[in-house]
C-alpha cells in the first residue's frame, strides 16, 4: 500500500511541478495591450496594423502592443469562447455583420473614444445602431466587375461609354466567350460563402433599386416578386450558357484570382475592390502579371431596372474594444492611431483599397495610379447601397443564401423556381 | 519449379492489389514532396512533373517565417505529458473496473464510457470556463489537462475490455503469493496488457498530436501555439502559393514520418505482442 | 493449464471477478484499492468532463438571450429541432450513411489488408509501414492533399479517368452534391484503414496455427476459411474496431470542415458541423439550441453503441 501512496504522491507532485513551472508565464510583464486580428495572409494589412502598434509604443514608453494573428474561423471560435467568460483581447477585429457582440454587450460604444472627424460619415453609419457607434470601420470596398481588356477586344466587343452592358449584351458576351473557349466569369465558392452571388445580387440591386433591394434582404419582399424571378431567370440563362468554370463549386477565392489573370485566364472576375490585396503582389506570390490589361466595368444594367447606377458599398475590416478590457483608453488610442489621415493615405497606397478614413484621393501616386483613377471613374454618379447580403442576412436565411444563391444556383444545380422557393421559405417573413 | 511458378501466378492479382494500394497510400506524399521543392508557377505549368530545379531555399524560408521550432517544441511537451498521464490514469481506472467488483461499478463504467460520445464542439465552452477558474487558461498545463480528460474515456474503454480478459488464475496465484493490489497491477496487468497499452499510447499520440479545436481556443499566444495551429496559420498565410503550402505540409509531415520510421518496428511489435512470427 | 500470452484476442474463459472486499488476510479499509485506482481518473473526470456535460444539458433546455439573460424553455429546443429543422435531419441522414457504410468498409477493409500481409507477400514489412503512414497525418494535411487530388482540372482522379479514356466520368467530386459525401468518405477511409489493418494483423498473428492448419486439411476454400473460422475467432477484436470506428464516424468533424464545410447544398453537413455552425458561425451567442442538438446526438450514439456491443458480443465462448 505504501508503494501505491508513494506513487500517487509522485504523480501529484509532478503535476504541481509542472504547474509551478508554467505559472510565471501567467503573469504579465509590464503594460500590454492585446489585439486579435484576422488577415494574416495580407502582408500590407499586417504591416499597416503593426506600424500603428509600434507608433503607439513609441508614444507610451514601457507599453507593449501584442497583435495575435488568426485565420477568420479560428478568430471567431476563440472570441466566441473567450468573451462570454469575460476574457479576450483589448481590441479585436470584426465585421459589420457581427451584431451579436453588440446585442450581448461584449463591446463598448466608441462615440466618445474615437475621433470621428477623421472617418467618413457613411462608414460610421454602418456601425451606428440605436444611436451609438460600436465599431471602428477601417476598410471600405465596392463590388466591381474586373475584366481583361485584351480578351474583350479579341472577342470583338466594345465597352459602351458608360462601361455598362445591357442584359442582352452581357448574355451575348458570355456566349461569345464560351464559343472562343474562354471562361467568361472566373468565380469559385470553394472557401467563401458569398462570391457566387455577386452577379445575382448586383443584378437584383440594379433591378429593384436600393429601397426594394433592402426590403428583399430584410425579408420584407417576397422572392416571388416578378422582378426578382426575372433576374433569377436571366442569371440561369448565363449559367446555362456556361458563364462559370466547371470547378466553380470547389474553386477557392484566391484561386479564382489566379484563374482570372494567369492560368487558364478568364474574361471577367466579379470581386470586391479588395481584389488588389491579392492581385497587386509579386507574381511569384500569386499576383497578377505586371502588364496585365486590367479593366473595370460596371455590372450590367437590367431591363426596366430601377437603378442602373446603383453600386454596393460596404465596410469590411473593423475593430472594436472589448467591454471587459481594463485599458479602454489605451485601446481607443490604438484605434485612433490607425485612423489618422496619414495612415489613411498609407492604407490606400499600400493596400490599394478604399479606406473608411477621410483621405485626399486625388493625391494618389505610385505604380498603380492608373488603376485607382479608373476605380474612381467608375464611382462617378453612383448611388450606393450599403452592405453586402451576408452582412445583412442572419441565421437560417444566411445559411440558405450561402447554399442556394451563392453556391447551388450559379453552380447549375437548381432550377429557378426551386431556388426562389427555398430562399422564400428561409427568408421571407410574411 | 512449376509449383512455385503457379503459386506466383495465383498470387498475381494479390500482388497487383498490394502495389496499387501502396501507390494510393504513398503516392500523395511523394507528390507533395516533389511539389515542395518547386515554385507555384512551375507547379501550375505542370502539376506532376519531376522538378528540374530543386528549390531547397523554400524550406529555409518556411521555417524562419513561421516559427515552426516553437510550435514543434510546444506540441512535444503537451502531447508527451498528456499521453503519459492518460495512460497511467487510464490503466489504473481500467484495471480497477475490470478486476474488482464493487457497488456502483456499472454506473462508474457507464459514466466513463459515455464520455466517448460527447462532441468537443460543446464541451469546449464549459471547459474554457473551468480552465479560467483554475487559472489555467492560455497555458500548456491547461491544455494538457484537457487532453487527458478528453482521451480518458477511450483509453479506459480499450484497456478495460482487454484487462477483463486476462485469466483469473494469474491473479489468484499472485494473491496467494502475497502480492499487494498495487503490485498485482504493476507486475501482472501491465506487462500482460502491454499490447493494449501500446495501442492506446499510439492512438492517443496520433490524436493529440493533430488535435486542433481545443488548441485554437485555449491557447491565444503565438509562443504557446502547438503544431496544428502553426500549420493552419501557415496555410492561411499562403493561400495562393501552392508551392509554399506543399513546403509547409512537408515540414509538418517529415518529422512525423521520421519518428514513425524510427519507432515503427518497436511500435508494431508492441501492438502485436506475442506474435509467433 | 498452459500460460498463453494474450493480445487483443482474449482466451476462452469468462473471468470471475474477485470481490473488492476479499476475505482478508490483511486488515485494510474496505474500499481502498478501488479508491486508489479510480481516484485520479474520477477526479479529472468530474472536474473536466462531468461539469461541462451537466452545463450542456442545462443549456439545452434554455435559450441564451442577448445580454446573457438565460431563459428556461423546457423542451422547446428539442421540439423545434425534431419538428422544424430540415438541416438537422439532412445532417442526421448524412452522418448515419457515413457512419454505417464507413464503419463496415473500415473494418472489412482493415481485415482484408491485414490478410494480404498475413499470407506472406514479399516485402510485407515495407507495405506495412507505408500503409500505416496516413494514420499519422493530421486532418489538415490529409484534407488539403485530397482537395488537390479531387480538383476538377488538375487533380489526379480526373486526370487518371481522362488517361483511361473514361473522361465522361469526370466530376467535380467535392462540388457535386451526389458525390461529395462519398468523396469525403473515401478520404476518411484512406486515412484510417492502416490502423484497423495493424490491429487485425496483431489479432491474426495471435491466432493458434493449429486451427488454421486443420482448416487447410479439410480443403476449405479461402473464403469459407475466412468466414467460418477466422472471423469468429477475431470477433472481440472486430467488435472493438467496429465500436471505435462507429463512434469516430458519427462524430466526424475535422475532415468535413476542411474539405467542404458542409456543402454543397448540405450534402456533407454532419451533425457535428451543424452544431459547430450554430454555436460559432451563426451571428448569435445562443448555446441552447446547439446544446440540444449535441445532447440528442450523444444519446443516440450511446444507445447505438450499447446495442452494438450487446448484440455483437454474445456467444463469446469458443472452446479450442
Amino acid at each position: 500500500m505504501l508503494k501505491a501512496v508513494v506513487n500517487r504522491c509522485s504523480l501529484v507532485g509532478a503535476l504541481m511541478v509542472a504547474l509551478v513551472a508554467v505559472a510565471p508565464l501567467l503573469a504579465h510583464a509590464g503594460e500590454v495591450l492585446t489585439v486579435w486580428s484576422h488577415e494574416a495572409d495580407e502582408p500590407a494589412k499586417v504591416a499597416f496594423r503593426e506600424l500603428a502598434a509600434r507608433n503607439l509604443e513609441k508614444q507610451h514608453p514601457g507599453l507593449q502592443v501584442k497583435i495575435t494573428w488568426y485565420e477568420k474561423g479560428g478568430l471567431y471560435t476563440a472570441l466566441k469562447t473567450a468573451l462570454p467568460a469575460g476574457q479576450g483581447p483589448d481590441v479585436f477585429y470584426l465585421e459589420p455583420d457581427q451584431t451579436e457582440y453588440i446585442t450581448n454587450g461584449y463591446i463598448i460604444p466608441l462615440d466618445t473614444l474615437v475621433d470621428w472627424s477623421k472617418i467618413y460619415d457613411w462608414a460610421r453609419k454602418v456601425w451606428t445602431i440605436d444611436g451609438k457607434t460600436w465599431g471602428l470601420p477601417q476598410e471600405a470596398y465596392t463590388d466591381e466587375l474586373y475584366y481583361n481588356k485584351d480578351l474583350l477586344k479579341k472577342l470583338g466587343v466594345a465597352l459602351p461609354p458608360n462601361a455598362q452592358f445591357t442584359q442582352a449584351q452581357f448574355l451575348d458576351l458570355v456566349k461569345k466567350a464560351r464559343a472562343a473557349n474562354i471562361t467568361p466569369i472566373a468565380q469559385g465558392v470553394g472557401d467563401r460563402p458569398y462570391p457566387g452571388a455577386y452577379v445575382l445580387a448586383e443584378a437584383l440591386l440594379r433591378k429593384l433599386g436600393t429601397d426594394d433591394y433592402g426590403k428583399l434582404l430584410h425579408g420584407q419582399l417576397s422572392y416571388d416578386d416578378p422582378r426578382v424571378v426575372a433576374v433569377f431567370t436571366w442569371v440561369k440563362q448565363l449559367v446555362d450558357a456556361g458563364a462559370y468554370p466547371k470547378n466553380f463549386m470547389t474553386l477557392k477565392l484566391g484561386e479564382s484570382h489566379y484563374y482570372f489573370y494567369q492560368k487558364p485566364g478568364a474574361l471577367m472576375l466579379p470581386m470586391g475592390s479588395w481584389y488588389t490585396g491579392r492581385a497587386f503582389v509579386p507574381v511569384d506570390k500569386g499576383g497578377q502579371p505586371q502588364d496585365f490589361p486590367l479593366g473595370i466595368m460596371q455590372f450590367p444594367a437590367m431591363d426596366q431596372g430601377a437603378c442602373p447606377e446603383c453600386k454596393t458599398l460596404a465596410v469590411g475590416a473593423s475593430f472594436a474594444i472589448n467591454a471587459a478590457s481594463k485599458q479602454k483608453q489605451l485601446a481607443a488610442e490604438y484605434l485612433n492611431m490607425m485612423s489618422t489621415p496619414d495612415m489613411g493615405k498609407r492604407w490606400i497606397e499600400t493596400v490599394y483599397l478604399q479606406s473608411a478614413v477621410k483621405t485626399d484621393v486625388g493625391a494618389f501616386s505610385g505604380p498603380y495610379a492608373s488603376y485607382f483613377q479608373e476605380l474612381m471613374a467608375r464611382q462617378q454618379g453612383a448611388k450606393y447601397f450599403i452592405g453586402m447580403p451576408i452582412d445583412i442576412l442572419k441565421g437560417q436565411c444566411k445559411d440558405t443564401f450561402t447554399q442556394v444563391m451563392n453556391s447551388a444556383f450559379p453552380g447549375g444545380l437548381l432550377p429557378v423556381d426551386k431556388a426562389v422557393s427555398m430562399m422564400n421559405q428561409a427568408c421571407y417573413k410574411k | 519449379m512449376t509449383e512455385s511458378w503457379l503459386s506466383y501466378v495465383r498470387r498475381a492479382p494479390l500482388l497487383l492489389f498490394v502495389i496499387l494500394y501502396t501507390i494510393a497510400t504513398g503516392g500523395p506524399f511523394l507528390w507533395v514532396a516533389l511539389m515542395s521543392v518547386r515554385t507555384t508557377p512551375e507547379i501550375f505549368a505542370n502539376p506532376y512533373a519531376i522538378p528540374l530545379r530543386l528549390h531547397w531555399d523554400k524550406f529555409a524560408d518556411a521555417w524562419t517565417s513561421s516559427n515552426y521550432g516553437t510550435y514543434f517544441w510546444n506540441s512535444t511537451i503537451v502531447v508527451v505529458t498528456a499521453v503519459a498521464l492518460v495512460t497511467v490514469i487510464g490503466a489504473m481506472a481500467a484495471h480497477c473496473l475490470a478486476r474488482y467488483r464493487f457497488r456502483g461499478r456499472r454506473l462508474v463504467r457507464l459514466m466513463i464510457l459515455s464520455g466517448m460520445v460527447l462532441p468537443p464542439q460543446l464541451l469546449i465552452l464549459s471547459l474554457f470556463q473551468i480552465l479560467l477558474d483554475y487559472r489555467l487558461y492560455n497555458t500548456l498545463t491547461g491544455l494538457i489537462v484537457v487532453y487527458v480528460a478528453t482521451q480518458l474515456a477511450m483509453t479506459v474503454y480499450i484497456l478495460e475490455g482487454f484487462f477483463a480478459q486476462i485469466p483469473q488464475d494469474l491473479f489468484d496465484a499472485a494473491r496467494m503469493d502475497g502480492y499487494s493490489d498495487f503490485e498485482i497491477f504493476w507486475r501482472i496487468t501491465l506487462p500482460i496488457g502491454l499490447a493494449a497499452l501500446f495501442t492506446t499510447i499510439v492512438l492517443n499520440f496520433i490524436i493529440l498530436w493533430n488535435e486542433f479545436l481545443y488548441a485554437v481556443v485555449l491557447l491565444t499566444e503565438d509562443t504557446r501555439r502547438t503544431l496544428p495551429l502553426g500549420i493552419m496559420h501557415f496555410m492561411g498565410g499562403h493561400q495562393l502559393d501552392v508551392g509554399m503550402i506543399a513546403t509547409g505540409l512537408m515540414i509538418a509531415i517529415v518529422p512525423v514520418i521520421l519518428i514513425y520510421a524510427f519507432f515503427s518496428e518497436t511500435m508494431i511489435k508492441g501492438m502485436t505482442a506475442g506474435a509467433v512470427r | 493449464m498452459p500460460y498463453r500470452h494474450p493480445t487483443m484476442t482474449p482466451p476462452a474463459r469468462s473471468p470471475e471477478l474477485p470481490d473488492a472486499h476479499p476475505a482478508p488476510r490483511r486488515k485494510r479499509l474496505a474500499l481502498s484499492p478501488v479508491v486508489v485506482f479510480l481516484a485520479p481518473a474520477l477526479v479529472i473526470y468530474f472536474g473536466f468532463i462531468v461539469y461541462p456535460v451537466l452545463r450542456t444539458f442545462y443549456n439545452s433546455v434554455h435559450v441564451i438571450q442577448p445580454r446573457n439573460v438565460v431563459q428556461f424553455v423546457g423542451l422547446a429546443n428539442f421540439t423545434a429541432l425534431l419538428e422544424t429543422d430540415p438541416v438537422f435531419w439532412k445532417a442526421v441522414g448524412n452522418t448515419a450513411v457515413f457512419a454505417v457504410i464507413g464503419t463496415i468498409a473500415d473494418v472489412v477493409g482493415g481485415l482484408l489488408l491485414a490478410l494480404c500481409l498475413y499470407v506472406k507477400v514479399p516485402l510485407a514489412r515495407v507495405w506495412r509501414v507505408v500503409w500505416f503512414t496516413p494514420v499519422l497525418m493530421s486532418y489538415v494535411v490529409v484534407g488539403i492533399i485530397w482537395v488537390w487530388i479531387y480538383d476538377y482540372d488538375w487533380g489526379v482522379v480526373n486526370l487518371v479517368l481522362r488517361w483511361l479514356g473514361l473522361g465522361a466520368l469526370e466530376h467535380s467530386w467535392l462540388g457535386d452534391p451526389q458525390t461529395a459525401l462519398w468523396a469525403v468518405l473515401v478520404t476518411h477511409l484512406w486515412k484510417w484503414l492502416g490502423f484497423n489493418m495493424i490491429i487485425c494483423l496483431a489479432a491474426l498473428y495471435a491466432l493458434p496455427t493449429e486451427v488454421l492448419g486443420a482448416a487447410e486439411l479439410d480443403n476449405c476454400g479461402w473464403i469459407a476459411k475466412l468466414v467460418y473460422v477466422i472471423v469468429p475467432m477475431l470477433r472481440p477484436t472486430l467488435v472493438n474496431l467496429l465500436v471505435l470506428s462507429f463512434i469516430g464516424k458519427m462524430m466526424i468533424f475535422d475532415l468535413v470542415w476542411i474539405m467542404t464545410g458542409g456543402g454543397p447544398l448540405w450534402s456533407t453537413e454532419t451533425v457535428s458541423t451543424y452544431v459547430y455552425k450554430r454555436a460559432f458561425d451563426w451571428n448569435t451567442f445562443d448555446l441552447g439550441y446547439p446544446s440540444a442538438v449535441a445532447v440528442l446526438w450523444s444519446v443516440i450514439i450511446l444507445v447505438f453503441v450499447l446495442l452494438m456491443t450487446r448484440l455483437l458480443s454474445q456467444r463469446d465462448k469458443l472452446e479450442f
